[in-house]
């Protein structure tokens, strides 16, 4: 891109050279694991309580709710989360960005665990009573092992949400603590640095290397439960 | 309560929001190592009635005992009775062994028991060697016999089958239809079999119970219900049926087509309206002069085994008649048939008034006639 | 029973997430948009919002959004046309959809280099004989950098309720004396119009509330409500009209939301 010439390990040596960037690529990835492990159990919990609601318009209202950050622009996540926290009293930092990761993220795990509920006959659940398991039974041992697939498409999903995303961590990350696109914003716009190539094709190699990831998952599924939405 | 009995339902009623009842005041006795066959229409209540002896659901009114013992709240994990769903529930996500093993895995079974139970209940639907398939890779057939050896290897006291057979084709439905009772001889335990399909009833139970409507209409042997269908509604469920309106003279005498008749049944008010079957099998073709009606023949099927032969009498009423001979289209013919094929039925009457009427007849020493052998 | 205990127990952890992340943030930014920048509650702030200079900015955010969606619906629509005709459609998709996935910011830096000064584009204008232009931090760079961002979202809807039709369909159409265009738009673009609209909503809103892009690439020429929002919130510190023009981004979305409104109907 700029100034190209030729590969050149020399960039990422002074990258890692950097202990502060050592620090943001670490921050990076901690609030992604974390924020990916937190979403994904209460994602999951999220789609069993639609799934088990009752009425078809408590199941509904309840799928809206779920469905506003997923429609809601990243601005408007970004400074109501700002206001919140504020006014919780949580500083402005690490667990500010956590939170908000996996608040933003608990959406798309359960919608990524809902359709795999669904798709799982009733009378399984009655099949695992009868036979005598107990509520704790028929969860973890036949309900979580039905909907893994859903599960885990779920956490990489959110992974990959909390390495993306800049707008909402940029309204909440505060002054001491920053994420991997926080930083690559401030450096573009304070003008180009050497590192921010390097850091680039990090940040992309990692993105792309969870899409794939993700896309065998995908793809293991449908062939797993054979009864997915298989397309043309 | 008698030791032989396992389930009972005493006037059990099962609503679903406000809706009118899915089963209406229902009571019954199911005796221990007995086959039985809970025969119904789509939507009478069959499902329902089985998933409240599973403890699936509980019911809004009456109580359900088992073994002597009140199990109205008692959940399904508790229950000795274990089902056989109608799309099987096999667990997906794990292969024929750990399916069949998973009730023994649940009550923490010692590991080579398990192993040697499932294997055994394996054997016993014919499935040895299949342990380590994956379910998907099994045929409907054999996912049925996975369900089955599932069930069995818990050694309930009772189990239950939802129209396990519906999604089979014809021949390996008839297999399994065999199969499926020699299982229960050889286990002795009581099964409940779901069905809508009449045939495969009398096929197979020791008692059917015909429901309509959230009420069971009639019970008994296969028989009893075949020759003596209490009313319209089992008559023309069970088998197929010439029913026609008539009017009961006097006892041992029956009007009908303009014609009076003997018969068997007795205990009617005088010139009482009553329905009349004669079942088409009991109908034999003869010549105009010779025969009790007079019949023209309207269209003639090919059956297989017989001919099915659709004809009308002069007052419109249809007749159905199964001969092995074949009929000419359109020609007067002649039907007789014996005094013992008109079976008179009393309209709106009860099981339990029907039961009464039929020991009057035994009361007054002529119940050879009413013995079904 | 015991089952209906631990239920709820589960239940209540989303429960308590939706009242935390999903309706408290929406109350705040209502409550707060109550509040002048001294912190007295007034209704200031709409009062400023109807003001030439907020409602200049509003209509031209709006405008670039609808510039944005109506570029990027005028190619996309035509690409997934022919992507469904390819022979390898799925994997062309693939390919087209494989941009979404990398990290905005990384698109935007690469849109950098190639606008800037000494990059790609100018190189090419000079040497096709148009010298050195200032591409980077204008209106157009911007327009140019978003819709190229949202053309896989603006495809994949549009991909897929075409892809969905039934074949049949378009030749009944032929069969009953429509010419290819009669037949286009009677019958393709009605049934496919649920796709559409998916593709504008996913395209619209988010082009209503970029503030990354018109900072790097647009060089404060565009300002958007998302910039706006940014602004008030982080630079000038005034959260009661970030807000209000939040206020009204989230009115704006939910109308768009209702005007294009996908109902499913039987084929
Ligand atoms: N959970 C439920 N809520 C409301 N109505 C129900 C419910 N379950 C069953 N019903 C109603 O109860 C009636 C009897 O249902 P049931 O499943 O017992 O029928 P069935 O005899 O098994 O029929 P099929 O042969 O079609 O399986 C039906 O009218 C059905 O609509
Ligand atoms: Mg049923």
């Amino acid at each position: 891109m700029f100034d190209f010439k030729g590969f050149s390990m020399q960039w990422y040596r002074e990258l890692f050279h950097d202990t502060r960037m050592l620090i943001i690529v670490l921050n990076t990835i901690i609030v992604a694991l974390l924020s990916a492990l937190f979403s994904t159990i209460f994602g999951m919990l999220g789609a069993l309580a639609i799934y088990n609601a009752k009425k078809r318009q408590t199941k509904n209202m309840l799928l809206s709710l779920n469905n506003v950050l997923i429609v809601s622009p990243d601005v408007i996540i970004g400074a109501s989360f700002l206001i919140l926290f504020t006014i919780a009293g949580v500083k402005l930092g690490f667990y500010s960005v956590l939170l908000s990761h996996i608040a933003f993220s608990i959406p798309i795990v359960v919608l990524m665990v809902l359709p795999k509920l669904m798709e799982m006959s009733p009378s399984l659940i009655d099949a695992a009573r009868d036979l005598g398991a107990n509520s704790w039974d028929v969860l973890t041992k036949v309900i979580i092992p039905f909907i893994s697939p859903g599960i885990f498409a779920g956490f990489f999903m959110a992974l990959t949400y909390s390495l993306d995303d800049f707008s909402v961590t940029f309204f909440v990350t505060g002054n001491g603590f920053s994420t991997l696109s926080v930083e690559i914003y401030s450096l573009a716009r304070r003008g180009i640095s050497l590192n921010i190539n390097a850091l680039s094709a990090l940040l992309f190699l990692v993105t792309l290397l969870l899409v794939v990831i993700y896309h065998f998952i995908t793809l293991r599924n449908n062939k797993a439960s054979g009864l997915g939405v298989q397309k043309r | 309560m008698n030791v032989a009995s396992i389930i009972q339902f005493k006037n059990v009623t099962k609503r679903f929001g406000n809706n009118p009842p899915v089963l209406d005041n229902v009571s019954f006795t199911l005796e221990r190592g007995k086959f039985y066959t809970l025969l119904g229409p789509s939507g009478c209540g069959k499902t329902t009635i089985l998933r409240l002896i599973a403890g699936f659901t509980e019911p809004s009114e009456g109580e359900i005992w088992f073994n002597g013992q009140k199990i109205n709240h008692l959940p399904a994990n508790k229950r000795q009775v274990n089902t056989v769903f109608q799309d099987y529930a096999l667990f997906p996500h794990l292969n024929v062994f750990e399916n069949v093993a998973f009730g023994l895995r649940i009550k923490k079974v010692k590991k080579t028991e398990i192993e040697a139970k499932v294997k055994q209940a394996l054997s016993f639907v014919n499935l040895d060697g299949y342990e380590y398939r994956e379910i998907r890779e099994m045929s409907g057939g054999q996912r049925q016999r996975v369900a089955i050896a599932r069930a069995i290897v818990n050694k309930p006291e009772m189990i239950l089958l939802d129209e396990p057979l519906s999604a089979l084709d014809l021949k390996l439905r008839t297999e399994m239809q065999y199969e499926l009772r020699e299982l229960q001889r050889r286990l002795g335990i009581t099964f409940v079999f779901v069905t809508h399909d009449q045939e495969e009833a009398l096929a197979m139970s020791d008692e059917i119970f015909v429901i309509n409507n959230g009420k069971i209409q009639q019970s008994g042997t296969p028989t009893d219900i075949y020759d003596e269908p209490i009313n319209r509604f089992v008559a023309d469920f069970i088998g197929e049926s010439n029913i026609v309106e008539g009017k009961m003279v006097e006892d041992y005498l029956v009007e009908f087509v303009g014609k009076k008749f003997e018969c068997d049944d007795k205990g009617f008010n005088a010139n009482e309206p009553v329905e009349i079957v004669i079942r088409p099998e009991d109908l034999e073709i003869t010549t105009p002069e010779l025969g009790r009606l007079q019949v023209r023949v309207d269209s003639q099927l090919f059956r297989g085994v017989h001919y099915e032969i659709c004809c009308y009498d002069k007052d419109d009423n249809e007749w159905l008649v199964h001969s092995t001979k074949k009929a000419k289209v359109g020609k007067e013919i002649g039907l007789s048939f014996d005094r013992e094929a008109i079976h008179v039925m009393r309209l709106g009457e009860t099981e339990e008034e029907f039961d009464r009427r039929l020991e009057t007849y035994a009361d007054k020493g002529d119940s050879a006639q009413w013995k079904v052998n | 029973m015991e089952s209906k205990l631990s239920r709820n127990l589960y239940s209540f952890s989303y429960f308590l997430w939706i009242v935390i992340f999903v309706i408290l943030p929406i109350l705040l930014i209502v409550y707060y948009s109550l509040f002048d920048i001294e912190g007295n509650f007034s209704f200031v702030n709409y009062q400023k919002f109807f003001t030439a200079v907020y409602l200049k900015m509003t209509l031209s955010s709006f405008w670039y959004a609808f510039l944005i969606t109506v570029i990027t619906f005028l190619i996309a629509y035509p690409t997934a046309y022919l992507l469904t005709k390819t022979k390898h459609k799925q994997f062309w998709l693939l390919l087209i959809i494989v941009p979404s996935w990398i990290n905005l910011l990384l698109k935007a830096y690469a849109f950098l280099g190639i606008f800037g000064t000494y990059g790609v584009a100018n190189s090419f204008l000079k040497i096709i004989g148009m010298g050195e232009q200032q591409i980077l931090f204008t209106d157009f760079s911007f327009v140019f950098v978003s819709v190229y961002i949202f053309i896989p979202f603006m495809i994949l809807p549009i991909f897929n309720s075409l892809n969905e039709l039934n074949p049949t369909l378009l030749d009944a159409a032929r069969d009953l004396g429509a010419s290819a265009w009669t037949a286009f738009y009677r019958v393709i673009f009605p049934l496919t119009i649920d796709g559409v609209k998916s593709g504008w909503q996913v395209t619209f809103i988010p082009a209503l509330s970029l503030f990354m892009l018109t900072r790097l690439i647009a060089g404060n020429k565009v300002i958007t409500l998302g910039t706006a929002i940014e602004q008030q919130f982080l630079v000038t510190q005034d959260w009661g009209m970030g807000s209000t023009i939040a206020v009204f981004l989230i009115l704006i979305m939910i109308l768009f939301m209702f005007l294009t409104n996908t109902r499913k109907r039987g084929v």
